[in-house]
């Protein structure tokens, strides 16, 4: 009889193990550590905006796995293009993440061509493919099923020396079919190409920084020694994304720069709004980290909001468009959500999408109720209602405190609604000191108006008492005079 | 008490070059006085980092610590009226160690008058006229050093340019008490270590 009792208790015990184990993960806090960095530019915790639902591999697709799968894209009508370049394919999924299509290669010529190494793609409206075929040194340009539509090979122009090899690396298609290509070893900028494929020429330079010690020190050295020293070159481009306006979002990797991310308007120069506290460059403090951090994607997600990929410390920080630091997730790490060595981002409906290349698999995170709220205010406050976006801000500000970005977008809207004193409080938590001179400039004026008459009332009464005492005491004076003179 | 305390200081500021001689010749500078510029001074820094008004208050409050605040402006006042004695003791200057400290002290004075002011006016200024703000603790600061100027040249009789070279080289003395001082306080600390490290030595063997 004991022995059957202990028997059951050693097979309950063993059930109840299983049991734990088979506990869902959906109450799991993230594998990292969400923080944003509040005006003191201190890195403070805060609340997860975003989680990770789960990984895709090739074998949960029931294809071969991926190997360094190089770049992503998700198309305007929700298809996710997943370019495998080691494999040198393209995995096409719906929505869903179910798998559509694989392109391994098109016809050319009426002979069969694939990828060499390709390592950039986007996808067009039009669901064109344009694959950044850089082994073989050409864009390649493909309809929906895989049809060759053109190739832009390497460019003929007069501004380009003839041992430039063609390498592109990354590329960005804008709504007219003007292709932008980040090439290998170009520094002049991105180049463009118009939509028969013919170069046009370089957007955006990288400015190189002056460096005034190394320019003295250049001056004192040797013509030998100058040949040895390192060039001072403009850093290429890392990666470039387009908004719906059709202003390019470019991203370097330079790790001494302020400006990483750039957003170039149709004459290559930079109009990245940036009235944030600090500077749009991912980390702001590093000093256990590895350095600056390593913009090696951008991605834009609508409503001015952008989120760029940090291969340093695998981190995902994302923007709005005025250049406030929204959020910030991932990490480095093995589990679920960390990431090992990140290629591309890019959004599907609510979800965020990232590729890894060291995992070989893409991570799909969902935001939480934080990460969405903060989404849905910025949007509204990106189309100018700024009255809906309040009630969403306090909700976001019961979920995380210290938001500051959240104190402004209410307080912007008060000041809309001529609630000068109100947003004044509001301004002054966020510690946005521009608007707090507006409202304060109208708060003053208000009370100005309305005091004015009693105001100088009661200066006026003022005056005249002092006036008055003067005169008094004159003329006692006097009469104290006169009557030491005898005068009374 | 009025003449004294009052009336003579704010007479000092406007027409430094008699005042200070009168300091000087006819014993008109009270010690008192000095300090209380000095703490007034103080208090005024202090005031001005916790209540100057949001557009330019800069300072994060979580930083600001009184002691630290006097030592940041009473420490380089004694400190200047030491250097300055030793500086001047050997460039033939005429002033006395209180005359140095009541010349310093009585500088200040425009400082207090101008912060105290500014720091309520502050908290009604909007963004443009902040300038103002700035300027006029420029102008606070500048008339403090003009004020220092010609305490300096009148206590010790000197020509402009000695008192110059003679302000100069207080700076650098003060730069070099406080690095003897650092090196005094290192040295002290490690024969303190030393000692107590032989201590410890003799007790755990014993």
């Amino acid at each position: 009889m004991a022995r059957t009792v202990k028997r059951w208790f050693v097979l309950l015990a063993a059930v109840s193990l299983l049991l734990v184990n088979a506990m869902p993960a959906a109450a799991s806090p993230a594998p990292y550590e969400s923080y944003n960095y509040n005006y003191w530019k201190e890195a403070v915790p805060s609340p997860d905006a975003y989680l990770p639902e789960r990984t895709l591999s090739g074998r949960d697709l029931g294809i071969s796995e991926f190997k360094d799968p190089g770049d992503m894209n998700v198309s305007p009508s929700g298809l996710i293009y997943i370019l495998d370049s080691g494999n040198s394919r393209i995995v096409v999924l719906a929505p869903d993440f179910k798998l559509l299509r694989v392109i391994d290669g098109f016809m050319m010529d009426g002979s069969k061509e694939t990828f060499n190494l390709p390592g950039g793609l986007f996808v067009d409206e039009q669901e064109r493919i344009y694959v950044a075929d850089t082994g073989n040194g050409r864009v390649v340009v493909l309809d929906g099923e895989g049809t060759l539509i053109q190739t832009i090979t390497k460019p003929e122009s007069d501004i380009l020396s003839t041992q430039f090899q063609f390498q592109p690396l990354k590329l960005t298609v804008d709504h007219v079919g003007r292709v932008y290509v980040v090439a290998q070893g170009v520094y002049e900028g991105i180049m463009q190409f118009d939509e028969s494929g013919k170069f046009i020429g370089y957007v955006g330079t990288n400015k190189v920084e002056r460096d005034y010690g190394e320019y003295i020190w250049r001056m004192l050295s040797t013509k030998a020694q100058r040949a040895q020293m390192v060039l001072f070159v403009p850093t290429e481009f890392s990666n470039a994304d387009i908004d719906h306006k059709g202003f390019v979002y470019a991203t370097n990797i330079d790790p001494g720069s302020n400006e990483p991310i750039k957003r170039l308007n149709p004459s290559g120069e930079d109009v990245l709004k940036r009235f944030g506290y600090y500077d749009v460059k991912g980390d702001i403090r590093f000093r256990n980290n590895p350095g600056p951090s390593k913009l090696i994607d951008v991605k834009v997600l609508g409503d001015g909001m952008y989120s760029v990929l940090d291969a340093t410390q695998n981190r995902v920080f994302t923007y709005d468009d005025e250049g406030h630091l929204l959020y910030i997730y991932g990490g480095k790490g093995n589990q679920v959500g960390t990431l090992k060595t990140p290629v591309a981002i890019e959004q599907s409906g609510e979800h965020h999408l990232v590729l890894d290349r060291g995992k070989n698999n893409l991570v799909v995170y969902e935001p939480t109720r934080f990460g969405a709220r903060v989404n849905e205010a910025v949007a509204l406050h990106y189309r100018g209602e700024d009255t809906e976006a309040v009630n969403i801000w306090r909700e976001v500000l019961k979920l995380n405190a210290n938001y500051d970005i959240a104190y402004i977008g209410i307080g912007k809207s008060l000041l809309m609604e001529k609630k000068n004193e109100e947003a004044l409080s509001y301004f002054e938590l966020g510690m946005d000191r521009k608007s707090y001179s507006v409202a304060f400039k109208r708060h003053r004026r208000e009370m100005m108006k309305e005091h004015f008459g009693t105001f100088l009332t009661a200066a006026i009464a003022l005056i005249v008492i002092l006036i008055l005492t003067r005169v008094t005491v004159k003329w006692r004076r006097r009469r104290q005079v006169d009557r030491e003179a005898g005068f009374h | 008490m009025k003449q004294d305390f009052i009336k003579f200081p704010l007479h000092l500021i406007f027409h430094p070059i008699d005042a200070f001689w009168d300091l000087k010749s006819d014993n008109r500078g009270r010690l008192f006085v000095a300090f209380a510029a000095l703490a007034l001074t103080i208090v005024m820094m202090i005031l001005q980092k916790q209540y100057a008004g949001f557009l330019v208050n800069y300072i994060d409050p979580r930083t600001i610590n009184s002691i630290i605040e006097i030592a940041t402006v009473a420490v380089p006042f004694f400190l200047w009226c030491m250097a300055n004695w030793a500086v001047t003791t050997l460039m033939e200057g005429e002033g006395k160690f209180k005359e140095i400290v009541l010349a310093t002290g009585y500088s200040l004075i425009p400082v207090i008058l101008i912060y105290a002011p500014m720091i309520v006016i502050s908290r009604f200024m909007v963004q443009e006229e902040t300038a103002f703000y700035y300027l006029f603790n420029s102008i606070a600061f500048f008339w403090f050093v003009l004020l220092l100027f010609i305490g300096m040249m009148t206590v010790h009789q000197y020509t402009v340019i000695r008192t110059i070279i003679t302000m100069v080289l207080t700076l650098i003395v003060m730069g070099i008490i406080v690095f003897l001082g650092a090196l005094v306080f290192s040295m002290l600390q490690q024969l303190y270590e030393f000692g107590y490290n032989i201590y410890r030595e003799l007790i755990f063997r014993t």
